[in-house]
């Protein structure tokens, strides 16, 4: 656990700027065994100091991977000179932020650090148990990962945090071939928030979870290219939650509206049916911790929800300091810095659509002539909201029943005009939180949804 | 650079002490001046100064790798002690191997030491064209930076190389908009060592910056054709490397799975394509001098006049398949021009499309390809007839390769990659 070596060079702060100080370790553990191999087995601390100088509305920023009084020393005197800097050149004579409350509760947390054997270990019982049951696979991969972000943080406001977000996972990938020869995969990914200890305890939990991953696979080894066109699809909740991340999330980001998003134009209308609510949430959603749960931002604000879409209405943005001043609104905690030599941006939390009030049997029934889309391995988004996601799992449905599993595919469309066709919400959110978002800097985050009918664009071959 | 080789070398002496039988450090100090630019205005200026060492044993055939980035002794004895206990517990494989021949070099890359003030004249200089020359122009984002590197690599077998480099870099996020009209976000980047041009100059941003302003008005294809896909060096470096990394790769030739894995010696694509390797072009800005197992990096073809010359394999891969390791492991990809203008090439082209952007998964690994043309022409009899919208793209990489109709003359080089514009036939266009 990082000791607190910055807390008592807050009194040496400039006057009249703003200062974030922080100190920071990112732990990231990673081991591979590709078809039986062990092709990767490393663990990577990466450690130091940093601090950010806010001045007339220009900031300066420096960092050094030391833990010492002089690194914290040098990245106050570099980060108020580079602040000084770009306000001799750049002269916006912009005021100080408003004063910000200091007070937030943030649970403890578990740092336990597991010697590598131990990941290795369960991974090959893991691989051992695939080997021997599944003998029609082409290929097979396990990688287990863990990683962390541990933060102690002091500003000029009075605010002072030591948080941490640890998450592991191991994925399965399996891959088979159609009888014509064409190659399949699917991957799951088991595990969440927390150390590897609280997720894996003995391989057989994830068993089932296996063979059902398996089952899928042979369904989709038998698949069929789904018909192209605009089609009345359900979106499995994983899909819902990279839709409200990737191609509603991202473009309102207040960085991105600046930066000509969608969303500029957006604000106060309707930009999706009347069933659909979506909000970035701090650390509680539903009555329950959220996936990857956030107390503080790396600017010292406490973090509540970003409410972004209600009832079919955008009404927020998600901002930083800055980014508030200039719209109006209240920074709610979402100016998040990756590693310690990173400044903060603006970054999503833990986005989702909220849950309706209907079932999936209910929605699955009302559908002719659609597809159930379950699973998808990527997916992309610009600030015009248009997005493109792969799908590599789904199911036809043929008057109200599911059908032959699909091959490949992808779904496009432009997300505030795809919202619009919402007709149907079910009453269950599934979360996904093992990826990182990209933007200038990799960020966990958590992303979810119920499952939702609507009108998408599907590519056939 | 004398403490990163103090440093390097205690490490070697630790691991085999740890009782490794083949060992490897590389030490490496970075310094990192840069400049952001958001929402249209300078917003950032930010300096950062970092280590890193990263450690790989081997004992009896384990192989560990640590990675730090503290140089303290206290660091340096718990990563050690990492790292021989990942190796404990690692599964013993004979194919692991570096490089073994004692050699010592030095090289010295680029612009090791920044003249801040004249790039941030620059910089500003290219904030003042884009916006006299390109209005409609909002610049999402704009990262600018200069990294000076020092890098020692050393090994058990007495192989030791010490690089000095240095370069700047600029990366641009922008879109156009003309009222509520937008295009979409597209990105330009280079990396350079001289600031003697004005950075708007370089590679091609000034093109991209005119193109993008051309895309706030785009309508949707309607219905679906088959045709021309015509690949700017923007989304060409895309496909280049989905379809190398799928075909020539270390994980599907290690699986089995790549569709090329007997296909070393036989044409795989169309005979005028040669892609090279070339971390030695001098078009290339601080390109890698040696490789991750410690191997001196030469130039090489992957695709030679279309036929299949070398895989793209680390010395581990190699081993465990009995192919040739590749002679160095960058994506320094160099495609020369061929001899046809990029305006001939649109006049010849019947029916197509000309794609900025891919925006798509990776393909799998039969080469099977589908997404979205972002910030796309449509080409018909010949002529840009409009910017598209909403249109997708289907096809095979490997097809894709044996089918091209032409390689332009213009190349453009962006400090990492040399490449020309490729028309390939036989790619689905549909649209709503």
């Amino acid at each position: 656990m990082l000791e607190d070596i910055i807390s008592k060079h807050s009194a040496s702060f400039a006057s009249g700027v703003h200062t974030e100080l922080r100190a920071q370790v990112n732990k990231s553990r990673r081991v591979t065994l590709l078809a039986g191999n062990l092709t990767a087995n490393s663990r990577s601390d990466v450690s130091g100091v940093s601090a950010r100088v806010y001045k007339n509305g220009v900031y300066g920023f420096s960092s050094v991977a030391e833990m010492s009084d002089d690194a914290v020393r040098t990245v106050l005197k570099e980060a108020t000179s580079n602040a000084d800097f770009m306000d001799r050149h750049i002269a916006k004579g912009k005021a100080l932020f408003p004063a910000v409350s200091t007070e937030y509760i943030a649970p403890g947390f578990d740092d336990a650090d597991v010697p590598q054997k131990d990941y290795i270990d369960f991974i090959r019982m893991i691989d051992d148990y695939i080997a021997g049951k599944y003998k029609g696979l082409t290929s097979r991969a396990v990688v287990s990962t863990s990683d962390s972000m541990e933060k102690l943080l002091c500003t000029s406001d009075g605010v002072s945090g030591h948080t941490a977000i640890p998450r592991s996972y191991i994925y399965v990938f399996l891959n088979a071939e159609t009888p014509s020869g064409v190659p399949v995969e699917l991957f799951k990914a088991f595990g969440g928030s927390g150390s590897f200890y609280k997720h894996f305890s003995s391989p057989d939990t994830l068993y089932a979870g296996i063979d059902a991953l398996y089952e899928k696979l042979m369904q989709k080894r038998e698949g069929i290219y789904p018909e192209a066109g605009l089609k009345t699809c359900v979106l499995g909740g994983e899909l819902a939650g990279m839709l409200a991340h990737e191609a509603v999330g991202h473009t309102v980001e207040a960085d991105l509206v600046l930066g000509g998003s969608v969303a500029a134009s957006s604000l106060g209308k309707q930009v999706a049916s009347e069933l659909v609510s979506l909000t970035d949430f701090a650390n509680t959603a539903f009555a329950k911790e959220a996936p990857l749960p956030v107390y503080v931002d790396d600017e010292g604000i406490a973090a509540v929800d970003s409410e972004i879409i209600k009832d079919g209405i955008l009404v927020g943005y998600m901002n930083n300091r800055e980014t508030a001043e200039h719209f109006g609104m209240k920074p709610q905690g979402n100016a998040r810095a990756y590693l310690f030599s990173d400044e903060p941006l603006i970054r999503m939390r833990n986005t989702a659509i909220h849950p309706g009030t209907s079932k999936l049997e209910d929605i699955i029934a009302s559908v002719d002539d659609g597809y159930y889309l379950v699973d998808t391995q990527n997916g992309q988004a610009d600030t015009t909201g248009e997005f493109m996601f792969g799908i590599s799992m789904g199911y036809e449905i043929k008057n109200g029943k599911l059908g032959r599993a699909i091959l490949d595919t992808t779904i496009s469309g432009v997300a505030f005009e795809m919202l619009k066709t919402v007709d149907m919400v079910s009453d269950n959110v599934s979360w996904s939180s093992s990826g990182f978002c990209g933007k200038k800097q990799p960020m966990p985050v958590g992303l979810g949804g119920p499952e939702v009918r609507c009108k998408v664009m599907i590519g056939g071959r | 650079m004398e403490n990163l080789k103090l440093t390097a070398q205690k490490v070697l002496n630790l691991l085999k002490d740890g009782g490794a039988d083949m060992a490897q450090c590389v030490a490496t100090y970075k310094e990192k001046r840069e400049f952001n630019v958001d929402g249209g205005e300078f917003s950032l200026f930010r300096t950062t100064f970092d280590n890193s060492l990263v450690l790989t044993a081997f004992k009896g055939g384990k192989k560990g790798t640590i990675s730090i980035n503290r140089l303290d002794d206290e660091a340096i004895k718990a990563a050690v002690s990492d790292c021989i206990a990942s190796c404990d517990s690692a599964v013993a494989d004979d194919a692991w191997e570096i490089a073994s021949t004692p050699d010592s070099r030095r090289f010295e890359e680029g612009c090791v030491t920044p003249d801040l003030d004249k790039f941030f004249d620059r910089l500003r200089e290219l904030m003042e064209n884009i916006k006299d020359r390109h209005p409609l122009i909002l610049m999402e984002q704009l990262i600018a930076s200069h990294v000076k590197t020092d890098s020692l690599y050393l090994n058990s077998f007495g192989v030791e190389y010490e690089t000095v480099g240095g370069a700047y870099s600029v990366d641009l996020m922008y879109s156009a908009h003309d009222g509520e009209r937008g295009s979409s976000f597209f990105g330009s980047g280079v990396v350079f060592d001289s600031l003697e041009k004005p950075i708007i100059e370089l590679a091609s941003i000034e093109r991209d910056l005119s193109d993008v302003e051309k895309q706030v008005d785009t309508r949707p294809l309607e219905g679906k054709f088959e045709g021309t896909l015509i690949a700017p060096p923007s989304s060409l470096a895309s496909f280049l490397y989905y379809a190398l990394s799928n075909f020539a790769g270390d994980s599907t030739l290690l699986d089995g799975t790549s569709i090329w894995k007997d296909a070393l010696g036989t044409a795989v694509a169309d005979e005028r394509l040669t892609i090279s390797m070339n971390p030695l072009d001098e078009r290339i800005v601080c390109g890698d001098r040696y490789t991750g197992e410690g191997y001196i990096a030469e130039n090489y073809d992957v695709i030679k006049n279309g036929v299949l010359n070398s895989f793209m394999l680390s010395q581990y891969i190699a081993n465990k398949t009995g192919l040739k390791r590749a002679p160095n492991d960058t994506f320094s990809m160099v495609i020369e021009g061929g001899d046809v203008s990029l305006d001939e090439i649109i006049k010849n082209t019947k029916k197509g499309i000309i794609v900025g952007r891919f925006s798509g998964g990776q393909p799998g690994t039969n080469g099977e390809f589908s997404g979205v043309a972002k910030n796309s022409f449509l080409v018909e009899d010949g002529k840009i007839t409009s910017a598209v919208s909403e249109t997708m793209i289907n096809g095979n990489l490997a097809d894709i390769l044996k089918n091209i109709s032409a390689i332009s003359s213009e190349t453009v080089c962006d400090g990492t990659s040399v490449l020309p514009y490729i028309a390939f036939e036989g790619v689905t266009v549909s649209g709503k």
